[in-house]
């Protein structure tokens, strides 16, 4: 493991070159000899860079990462993340999602574990190939989604060219942390991971008009839409983000 | 700042790209909004600011796309260029790398981008002037090789900022409104977006395309 790991300090600055060889200027002693000549170590003290200097944006306006040793905790949480997910690695937006554990959990280790509990969930929008982004089939989903739920919404998109959603892929890529205020998006985050958006349980509470949670088989596609056309008709808002939820999982 | 109502002549889009931290954020938000944020975060994936201003009498109205510099994100942007008619293509002149890599920045953006696309190089952070890394001639002699206009900016100290944005975008009013910018027929769309009127001559034996973007 690299020194500056877990020292109170984190590297922002550029410390491997793009042919991976160290800069001159290391101030952090970061290369090791032996290990230097291993590539997945090499990669990663690249990745140092980046993650530094996303780190040094996260949540600046908050008290908390005032106090250099706190940015660095949750440098620490991201560099040991890419080390560990040598798939994906460091992705920007990531530091984010990672920002409320480090602030809610003293232990950084306890940090880590719970960041790295809540990427599972997103961390297939991070992935990248060649040509494309895994958050796209999100978006596409999303696009789907929205033709059917307000497709008066979705037509007036595609006038504006945005049909294909781009403008939601941070929505989707931090989970709305830059939509809502800190607390708000934790609140939000509480209730998403509560519901699981699960369809069935939903629609059945939805259904009998009581508080009683019973799962029932998987719903298709077309019990959705006629559940859709029965209800929609009062348009009731949070009916529509509900079943918006419910649309995701079926897709 | 960008009046969504009002009635754009010609919608021209412009993306930013360049490397993390450069300051692309910064520089949009100084010329869309004449902000500077002093806790602005990393872009995700792609963000959106418009512009509308008068250029010849004409309302133009600059929907620039704001893109992540994270190399990831490179994936997702054979879409930003599509129908792009400008690009801006930023450095951080206190950073020798990120200007190193702008010929890789320039070989993605002539690999997707529309040939007759209006370029501008832009060295930001101009106000630190005792950090500089490239010096001007570098980034002159560069921008004269490749054709591309070449501004050193500020957008902390608002230097240059609507200078640039209004170079390129008078250049490409120019070329649009001249000409159609694209040789292969699909000038209407890279010229202007879907529901705006559009006053592209379709001339279809236009040989000349656009008297070339750069002097």
């Amino acid at each position: 493991m690299a020194p500056i790991v877990g020292s109170g300090k984190f590297v922002m600055s550029l410390i491997i070159n793009d042919d991976g060889k160290p800069r001159e200027y290391n101030r952090m002693e970061l290369a090791d000899s032996d290990a230097d000549s291993d590539k997945k170590v090499t990669q990663w003290k690249q990745s140092f860079h980046q993650i530094g200097l996303d780190v040094a944006r996260t949540d600046r306006s908050l008290v908390y990462y005032e106090n250099e040793a706190n940015q660095a905790k949750l440098w620490d949480v991201l560099a040991i993340y890419t080390w560990v997910d040598d798939d994906i690695g460091y992705v920007q937006g990531m530091n984010d999602i990672c920002s409320p554990m480090v602030i809610l959990l003293e232990e950084e280790a306890d940090a880590f574990w719970c960041f790295e509990h809540a990427i599972r969930r997103v961390r297939e929008n991070f992935r990248s190939n060649a040509t494309s982004m895994g958050v796209q089939s999100q978006l596409s989903i999303l696009s789907q989604v929205m033709r059917v739920v307000d497709p008066k919404l979705h037509q007036h998109l595609e006038g504006l060219n945005g049909g294909e959603y781009f403008f939601a892929i941070r929505m989707l890529m931090v989970l709305f942390r830059r939509e809502f205020s800190f607390v708000d998006a934790l609140y939000l985050w509480e209730v998403m991971w509560a519901m699981e958006y699960n369809p069935n349980m939903f629609v059945h509470y939805a259904s009998n008009g009581s508080n009683e949670v019973v799962v029932t088989t998987k719903l298709s596609k077309k019990m959705l839409q006629q559940y859709e056309r029965k209800n929609m008709k009062n348009g009731r808002t949070y009916q529509k983000v509900f079943l918006l939820f419910s649309w995701l999982q079926v897709f | 700042m960008g009046d969504l109502n009002a009635k754009a002549d010609y919608v021209f889009k412009v993306v930013l790209i360049g490397d993390s931290a450069v300051g692309k954020s910064q520089l949009l938000a100084r010329f869309a909004k004449n902000e500077f944020n002093v806790d602005s975060k990393a872009t995700i994936g792609v963000e959106f600011q418009t512009k509308s201003l008068l250029i010849d009498g004409k309302m133009v109205k600059a929907q620039i796309w704001d893109t992540a510099g994270q190399e990831r994100y490179r994936a997702v942007t054979s879409a930003y260029y599509r129908g792009a008619v400008g690009a801006m293509l930023v450095y951080d002149m206190t950073k020798r790398q990120s200007f190193d890599h702008m010929t890789r920045w320039l070989e993605e953006l002539r690999g997707h981008a529309d040939k007759n696309i209006v370029i501008m190089l832009i060295g930001n952070k101009c106000d630190l002037e005792t950090l500089r890394a490239v010096p001007v001639e570098d980034a002159k002699e560069f921008a004269e090789r490749e054709k591309l206009y070449f501004m050193e900016t500020s957008a902390r100290e608002s230097t240059n900022v609507e200078t640039a944005f209004l170079t390129a975008l008078t250049e490409i009013y120019g070329i649009v409104s001249k000409k159609t910018l694209s040789a292969d027929g699909d000038s209407e769309k890279s010229a202007s977006l879907k529901g705006t009127a559009i006053l592209v001559d379709q001339d279809a034996n236009s040989g000349a395309k656009g008297g070339g973007c750069c002097g």
